[in-house]
């Protein structure tokens, strides 16, 4: 029955991968690293948000005690950086100030959103709760979701400017005589070019709600759009909170929503290129001493690669618990890097396509047949209890890590996964005491404290040029979805019930396709599986469309999955202009 | 004939079905929580405990059921159904559940029959107790499944505070009571007396509520729930396949051969009828394609009357577990009430 | 009580290549004696497996009136029937079966047959047809039109041909589209009514084809004074389990595995999801 789980060490000879033992596996990659080390070329490690804590700690504490090096990432952070950035930039910290159990008891819920039903069901359950409760939900999007049509106001948004949606809301808050207006928009042409989308009265509408409220839960996803602009549309929605009262209020604050169970824990064991434990900046230099008293060894001070540039630009890599091409951005980009490297070990405990063309792959016990802990995107830290056997000679993640330590005089001794947890209550300073927090807790954990109350920054007042994407040539906009891809991983994929729907949408769309709105799909006398042809300044695509009724005139949105197919038109952007026409 | 036992006698009871095979109760975990396990000793029975979240229906129709054992052999192959047939006590089981067993067994009792649940139904012997205080989030007695039982039983206790009333309904009950003889004695009339007393204060527990299934089932069977409708209530599903999973009668699955490389074991895999994919073709035609389509056919499942004639009770026990587990609050309670209203959260 | 999901074993013996796209098996079960065991009526299904992919439904294409010929012609659609595909003479699968209810034969007798299928439908009516014509005197007059989108998409060709050169037999076919080296008549299925003699009030009707063509088709023979009663269909839906269990095939509270896959139009008009 364990068809796809990866029971026992392999290395590649003659181009395939063949059972070892343990010790020869771990041997072979402690030497072929070594090597690399010896000769001058780059190596890094890469985690997950799929690894628990004590998976990511070792990772981190093997790539700069062990390997010296800060070319450290996880795929999903390519994802959620610029929202944490946008985050921080006002609170001084990335971290929620909003608990799941806080939106059902809210009053007015200011929500962005591709589809929050389906990427966050614990949350949209919430939402729905505090619904039913009497509560104002406000939906900011370019569907027409579940959550929209249960809003008490929907404000239909192209992906890419709820920015500008944010700027309103703020404008109109302003207007009721509350706080001031963080940004001012100018066009290209330096006039002031408040566009209006919805008609003022209904941001006048929501702006009153959220001023009025005790509590309100403003809950915002990764958007769209390049890096800067989800991180200044990130800062618009955190300062909006806070000049509405509502970040240092119990019971309302920001929630970024993050996907997958433990893309916190990494961020906060910092299996990231220019943070450490804590997710304290790198150049913090009380951070860098205390860890380096803690490790005994000096670390690397220059920030590393990032996840998707380390990938490209090492000639080792160690990977952990993941499959880099399905979650990050460059997509088969990724893949072509990962097979030009010279040596990669990956721990795993399913059969990923990087698992597959890994040099040397290291069995790892699954969630559920390890110790561990995760904390997910409100800060609660949850433990794992294994619930059966790892099957074949699968090993846990944390413990195979802590042997890769020892042989590169990176580790202390660590008798159980709690062990490891203690010492990260002394690296990362949120998690101080959680260990013995968690020994006395049920299945609910332990939630992390909120941070200490830092001083609020409202982005200063700022002229941004926006140029509006669309021009007569191409009046269309194409967006990347950025919703995690839940068919490519494991849990699902390797599910018989479950991956059965992503399963036969690939199959029936192998090429992929692109979401087109009943409109536009009349207009263009396509119907769903004709081919059409879009085309932006980058270059152009070719793909199959899907009409869907959910989405507003001039809206075209490409599912994650599929963005490889149209790499050529968005380029490194996450949303275009661009024209289309049938095939 | 009712029996009666002292309470003090009932480990004493349960140390003798040890020796004849597996006993399960509802026990706490160090975490907290009340599951359905196996317990080592007889005095591990807590009695007080909630009803588990998780119904009882794993030691029937497990979540990953292991049917036939294939072997690959050159270009032959060796295939061999798998039997399971351990003995088995559930104790302290409830009535909603009891009843939600029963039902599984019909629906595999069908024909053609299905040996490897039935194997595991006839070796399972429920010995439950009545709810005299109903739990917060049931509605049994709008669904015929308690708090008392007046059939379905192997064994049905009332706690006497002293003593615990036995009434014996089958023969597994019965082989269950002769196993310690020696610990039962007759029950007085009075005890009788006090059971059905105890049954009448636990239906007045339920309060005036009438049950709304009567109208509900009208209008599910006779296609006069307007879509729109459906459509409101489907807006509040999150499809999470919850209720599936902890709900006693719920019983759909798939059937898959698990496993690679010449070895395999066909599972049954419990399924859920709210996922897209439930109804899919190969040619990707999907009859079902819209959540409300799926809504309307679980509710048609459980409540019609074209199915409640074809197995003689409705498909739902009153447990109330959909009522504690559903993200969206769709229900069993609240999609009746929306049925028989004609409309939702308005 | 029997173990349900446990298939029997039998091997590949002639594979017939219909079209570019589809082939006929036939299996013989390992196990001699469960040839003789295998009783089925036409318009019955099987489970068959493909170990290491996994179980699919599929009609019996043959008639029990020649058990040890037991076949089903298959499309390659999907992962399984690939696999299957890629399978040769002498590998073994598993079937489970016979499952669903069958035409029924016995209410046929005495009455004028009308055989109308597209494409792929016409396997599960060949069952039929092959039962009708190896016991022909106990049917009246019968009548078989069979259509495909071109003439490379019929299938079973050399048995067409067979059926045309018989005199008990009425047989017209045709092309939505010629071909070159294409004699036979051109357009779509329900063109044919008019080339034959149609009896409503005597005959049974059973249509088999794209949905699309069933519809058509349907409207037409009521048209023309078929009773819904007398035109009978086959449905399709996505199966697991073959015996009414697993709900994957519910229609309301009918199952096309138990209760169907032949259903009548009149029942077919009743089934509400």
């Amino acid at each position: 029955m364990w068809g796809d789980r990866l029971r026992q060490p392999l290395l590649q000879r003659n181009g395939k991968q063949e059972p070892v033992s343990w010790d020869e596996a771990l041997d072979c990659v402690a030497v072929r690293l070594k090597q690399l080390l010896a000769a001058g070329k780059p190596v890094g490690v890469l985690g997950s948000a799929r690894a628990t804590n004590e998976e990511n700690y070792l990772a981190g504490k093997f790539a700069r005690v062990g390997l010296g090096t800060n070319n450290l990432g996880f795929s999903y952070y390519s994802i959620c950086a610029p929202l944490l950035a946008g985050v921080e930039e006002v609170c001084g910290t990335p971290a929620a100030t909003l608990r799941l159990n806080d939106i059902a008891s809210s009053q007015v819920i200011l929500l962005i959103e591709g589809d929050l039903a389906e990427t966050h069901p614990r949350a949209a359950g919430s939402v729905l709760q505090a619904v039913e409760n009497g509560a104002h939900l406000i939906t900011i999007g370019c569907r027409e979701t579940q959550m929209a049509r249960v809003a008490s106001l929907h404000l239909q948004t192209a992906p890419g400017d709820e920015y500008e949606v944010i700027h309103e809301l703020s404008a109109a808050v302003a207007d009721l005589g509350q706080g001031r207006p963080s940004v001012s928009i100018r066009n290209d042409a330096g006039q002031q070019d408040l566009e209006q989308h919805f008609g003022s009265l209904a941001c006048l509408q929501a702006a009153e709600w959220i001023t009025r409220a005790e509590r309100a839960a403003f809950l915002i996803p990764p958007t769209c759009g390049e890096e800067n602009r989800q991180w200044k549309t990130a800062a618009a929605f955190t300062a909006l909170a806070a000049i509405t009262g509502h970040l240092n209020r119990p019971g309302s604050g920001v929630l970024p929503l993050l996907a997958r169970s433990n893309a916190r824990g990494a961020c906060e064991t910092a299996v990231v290129h220019n943070r450490l434990p804590g997710f304290e900046r790198l150049d913090d230099s009380r951070s860098r001493q205390r860890l380096e008293d803690l490790w005994g060894k000096k670390l690397p001070s220059a920030p590393g690669w990032d996840a998707e540039m380390l990938l490209q630009s090492v000639s080792g890599l160690v990977v952990v618990a993941d499959d880099p091409p399905s979650v990050m951005p460059i997509g088969q980009k990724a893949m072509t890097a990962l097979g030009r490297l010279e040596f990669m070990v990956v721990l795993d405990a399913f059969a990923t396509p990087t698992a597959r063309i890994a040099h040397a792959l290291l069995p790892i016990s699954s969630f559920a047949e390890t110790e561990g802990t995760f904390t997910n995107m409100e800060g609660r830290v949850q433990k794992l209890r294994p619930a059966t056997n790892a099957p074949g000679e699968a090993r846990p993640g944390w413990q195979v890590l802590a042997e890769l330590c020892a042989r590169f005089d990176a580790a202390a001794s660590y008798d159980s996964a709690a062990d490891v947890l203690r010492e990260i209550g002394q690296a990362a300073p949120q998690y101080v005491g959680i260990e013995q927090r968690l020994a006395k807790a049920g299945w609910s954990g332990a939630l992390l404290e909120d941070s200490a109350k830092q001083k609020l920054r409202i982005p200063p007042a700022e002229t941004i040029a926006f140029a509006s994407l669309r021009s007569a040539e191409r009046p269309h906009l194409l967006a990347l979805d950025p919703a995690f891809d839940w068919g490519s991983d494991p849990l699902v994929f390797f599910s018989p019930t479950l991956s059965r729907d992503f399963r036969s949408q690939r199959k029936a769309f192998p090429n992929g396709f692109v979401e087109i709105a009943q409109e536009d799909a009349d207009e263009l006398q396509v119907r769903s599986g004709r081919r059409v042809r879009l085309t932006s300044v980058q270059g152009a695509a070719t793909v199959p469309a899907l009409v869907r009724d959910d989405l507003n005139h001039g809206q075209l949105i490409v599912p994650f999955v599929f963005r490889d197919h149209v790499s050529n038109v968005l380029g490194s952007d996450s949303v275009t202009a661009v024209r289309i026409e049938r095939a | 004939m009712a029996l009666a036992i002292e309470k003090k006698a009932v480990s004493g009871w349960l140390e003798r079905l040890l020796k004849l095979g597996e006993v399960i109760a509802p026990t706490r975990t160090p975490t907290g929580d009340v599951l359905f396990s196996n317990i080592r000793s007889g005095s591990d029975v807590a009695w007080n405990l909630p009803n588990p979240l998780h119904p009882p229906k794993e030691f029937v129709l497990p979540q990953t059921d292991p049917l036939v054992q294939i072997k690959r052999n050159g270009q032959h192959h060796e295939v061999e159904a798998i039997h399971d047939g351990r003995r088995r006590f559930l104790v302290n089981a409830r009535s909603c559940d009891v009843k939600g067993i029963a039902f599984l067994t019909r629906m595999h009792e069908m024909e053609p029959a299905d040996a490897s649940y039935l194997r595991r139904s006839n070796n399972l012997t429920i010995i439950s107790l009545a709810c005299a205080t109903p739990c917060p989030s049931g509605f049994c007695i709008c669904t015929d499944s308690g708090p008392f039982l007046s059939d379905s039983y192997d064994v049905q206790l009332t706690d006497l505070d002293k003593s615990y009333l036995i009434e014996v309904g089958s023969a597994k009950g019965e082989a269950a009571v002769a196993e310690a003889q020696g610990l039962f004695r007759k029950a007085s009339e009075d005890e009788v007396s006090q059971r059905k007393r105890l049954e009448e204060t636990a239906k007045h527990h339920f309060g005036n509520e009438t049950c709304h299934f009567a109208s509900a089932m009208r209008r599910i069977s006779t296609g006069r729930v307007p879509d729109i409708l459906w459509e409101k209530m489907s807006d509040w599903c999150l499809e999470c396949g919850g209720c599936n999973v902890i709900c006693p009668t719920c019983y759909c699955f798939s059937v898959k051969d698990l496993g690679r490389d010449g070895v395999w074991v066909r599972c049954r895999l419990r399924d859920s009828c709210q996922y897209a994919a439930f109804t899919l073709e190969a040619s990707g035609h999907n009859p079902r394609p819209e959540k409300k389509d799926r809504m309307k056919r679980r509710f048609f499942h459980k409540v019609s009357a074209q199915y409640y004639t074809r197995d003689g009770a409705v498909g739902c026990v009153g447990c109330g577990r959909c009522v504690q587990v559903c993200l969206g609050a769709t229900h069993m309670p609240a999609v009746v009430a929306a049925i028989r209203k004609g409309s939702w959260h308005e | 009580m029997n173990d349900v999901f446990l298939p029997d074993l039998a091997c590949l013996t002639g594979l017939c290549d219909e079209t570019p796209d589809t082939r006929t098996f036939r299996l013989r079960f390992r196990d001699s004696s469960k040839v003789k065991d295998f009783r089925f009526l036409p318009g019955q299904f099987i489970e068959l497996s493909v170990f290491g992919y996994g179980e699919a439904p599929f009609c019996i294409a043959s008639s029990p009136t020649r058990p040890e010929a037991l076949e089903t012609t298959v499309r390659r659609t999907g992962q399984l029937t690939d696999a299957l595909h890629q399978l040769g003479e002498g590998n073994e699968v598993g079937v489970r079966g016979p499952f669903g209810n069958g035409f029924d034969v016995a209410a046929a007798e005495g009455k004028d047959l009308l055989f109308v299928a597209g494409g792929i439908g016409l396997p599960p009516l060949r069952s039929l047809i092959w039962n009708v014509l190896d016991e022909r005197s106990r049917f009246g007059k019968v009548t078989i039109l069979y259509g495909a989108r071109t003439p490379a998409d019929l299938v079973y060709k050399r048995e067409l041909d067979e059926w045309g050169k018989r005199s008990d037999v009425e047989f017209r076919v045709t092309a939505d589209s010629a071909q070159p080296g294409w004699s036979g008549a051109v357009g779509v299925v329900p063109t044919l009514f008019r080339k034959v003699d149609l009896r409503p009030k005597t005959s049974l009707a059973y249509v088999c084809g794209p949905p699309i063509m069933i519809k058509i088709v349907v409207q037409d023979l009521v048209a023309l004074g078929f009773k819904e009663e007398a035109i009978i269909s086959t449905l399709e839906r996505m199966m697991q389990c073959g015996i009414g269990k697993c709900n994957h095939c519910a229609i309301g509270h009918r199952y096309v595995c138990r209760d169907g896959p032949v259903f009548s139009y009149g029942q077919i008009k009743e089934l509400v999801d």
